[in-house]
């Protein structure tokens, strides 16, 4: 039915900086607070308070330039956007309109087995809104201020975006560089991140349609779901033969649709202007170059450096560099053990990765033991323990329930490495197998599994498996 | 000049007024926008747009947490407290 319509789709997204103070107030920029606690005069829309420009803000928003491959501008200018809401004390949001601080950067996201640019059009820093409360009373909602003055970067992608996974890769990918950069958390939950979404649909080759845009979606889930519902909508209203109205939408997370959001009686006028308090922001270019080096290394450098020089398959990597703390932790274990690094990322993404899965841990929380693992990971790649021992006692390393080397001494698990050892149970066991070696000397391969496996059990699992194919070979080819 | 449209003015201005006011209003901000109009008449094609008066820029501070009121200070006007929230007449879009 939807076969020959398509979607076009553009994002906003808004990202709180994870600066220490608020936009243009010193007051706490903290989540989870109690009500009204990180709130001043400034904050509170008293009569007479000044806004003061917080220059880390700035800091952080040239930092996304780079990692956005933005054109960053020397001059911009904070103006008002008036609107009437409780949860905005001021009257107005400080925003930057037609002058932002940042415009013209793109991303690469991945579409299907190829890459696709998605343009931005715009980033600028304003202020974020406080909070209402209306389940509490029947009658009254309660204002917590707590949020207002946060810090957001709203970044403005064209209508480059086709389908809901195109969406969430590009969501994903920006969430990705912003926790890189140190300038978001990156935490959807607490709504560190949130999108509005702009969607229209159309015939295949068509012009643009009327579109509408659904507010405040702040986890992929509901993303991909509004996007969905509202595609269908749109489709069934112009079936239908109906029109497209550009509308402001809720998504509803209890029901899965959309519905209209602000009354249609009068059409929002936020009229702006150039805030009065505030001069324009003009920076030098040196100021701009300064910021360059705290860019540092981003997902893709990372990327290309683990498959050059460290050898790794491209999904290993991938999956390291998904988080910064993973490729955090990856290379403080590389800088700290001269195991190679393929054989530490095989670990990493394999045993380490599900027990932290398993147990509900942290990433970060394995830093403090990178040593005691790839001392552990020495131990298996200088086969004194086999690798089937080293996942029995990779859990015990991460609970630090011991020293690697002190664990397999305790349990008795070191490797039997002695070659005259080994072959005195090797002849023990091919003791009455005459036809079975006769078998292997005719041809029959699968023979040698079942000596091997044979030996290993009479080692108790501890005869290195190498050793014993070669012990074997030597001996059955006599 | 754009004709006014009184009823969506005070809409955004949140200010009732009475149906008989209506012409009233109009016709004062009417006035208002023909005076302020006389700007037109100066011919700024070659002018840049100035979004202030002094060549400087926005005076800046360092991201340091400076916590200057207590909840009590900032819910000393409010028109009704519930615990630590402000309370006011339901608002929802």
């Amino acid at each position: 039915m939807s076969n020959n319509w398509e979607m076009v789709i553009g994002l906003e997204v808004h990202a709180q900086l994870k600066t220490s103070s608020k936009l243009f107030s010193s007051s706490p920029n903290q989540f989870g607070s109690e009500p009204n606690e990180n709130v001043n005069f400034i904050d509170s829309g008293m009569p007479g308070m000044l806004p003061v420009m917080n220059f880390g803000c700035i800091e952080m928003a040239i930092k996304t330039g780079y990692a956005l491959n933005f054109k960053i501008n020397k001059h911009s200018v904070f103006e008002r956007k008036n609107y009437f809401y409780p949860d905005l004390p001021q009257g107005y949001q400080i925003s930057q309109f037609e002058f932002p601080i940042l415009s013209e950067g793109y991303i690469n996201i991945e579409s299907g087995d190829n890459q696709k640019k998605i343009r931005i059009e715009r980033a600028h820093l304003e202020q974020d809104a406080g909070k209402s409360i209306h389940d509490i009373d029947p009658k009254y909602s309660f204002i917590d201020l707590n949020r207002v003055g946060t810090p957001l970067l709203e970044i403005v992608s064209y209508p480059d975006l086709s389908s809901a996974d195109e969406v969430i890769n590009y969501m994903s990918s920006l969430r990705q560089l912003l926790m890189y950069i140190d300038v978001c958390d990156g935490n959807m939950q607490e709504g560190s991140l949130r999108a509005d979404v702009n969607l229209s649909v159309r015939k295949k080759g068509q012009e643009l349609g009327t579109r509408c845009e659904i507010k405040n979606l702040n986890s992929f889930k509901f993303i991909k779901q509004a996007i969905e519902y509202e595609f269908q909508r749109q489709i069934n209203i112009i079936d239908g033969g109906g029109e497209i109205e550009q509308n402001t939408m809720l998504f509803d997370t209890s029901t899965g649709e959309t519905r209209a959001m602000r009354s249609k009686e009068f059409s929002h006028d936020y009229r702006y202007f150039p805030d009065p308090d505030l001069l324009p922001v003009n920076l030098t270019q040196e100021q701009i170059d300064k910021i360059k080096p705290l860019v540092g290394e981003l997902p893709q450098d990372k990327l290309n450096k683990y498959i050059d020089n460290y050898s790794l398959d491209k999904d290993i990597a991938k999956i390291i560099i998904a988080e910064k703390q993973n490729a955090n932790l990856f290379e403080k274990m590389i800088s700290e053990s001269t195991v190679k690094p393929k054989f530490i990322a095989a670990w990493l993404v394999g045993d380490i990765f599900a027990f932290i899965k398993e147990n509900n841990l942290e990433v970060n929380s394995l830093n403090e033991k990178t040593k005691d693992i790839t001392d552990l990971l020495r131990l298996i790649s200088d086969d004194v323990i086999s690798n089937k021992v080293g996942k029995e006692i990779l859990p015990k390393v991460l609970n630090s329930e011991g020293k690697p080397s002190e664990l397999v001494k305790e349990l008795g698990l070191e490797q039997v490495s002695d070659s005259g050892e080994l072959e005195k149970i090797i002849d023990e066991v091919l003791v009455g197998e005459e036809e079975n070696i006769l078998k292997f000397q005719g041809g029959s391969d699968r023979v040698l599994g079942y000596f091997v496996g044979k030996c290993l059990k009479a080692t108790k699992g501890k005869g290195n498996p190498k050793l014993i194919n070669k012990i074997l070979l030597e001996r059955l080819k006599k | 000049m754009s004709d006014i449209d009184i009823k969506r003015i005070s809409y955004l201005a949140k200010l009732k007024l009475p149906s008989e006011k209506e012409e009233f209003y109009s016709n004062s901000l009417k006035d208002i926008i023909k005076w302020v109009d006389n700007l037109k008449k100066v011919d700024t094609k070659k002018i840049e747009p100035l979004h202030n008066v002094t060549e400087k820029t926005v005076s800046i501070r360092n991201d340091e947490v400076i916590k200057s009121n207590s909840v009590d200070d900032v819910l000393s006007n409010a028109p009704e407290r519930a615990q630590n929230f402000f309370k006011v007449p339901k608002v929802v879009e």
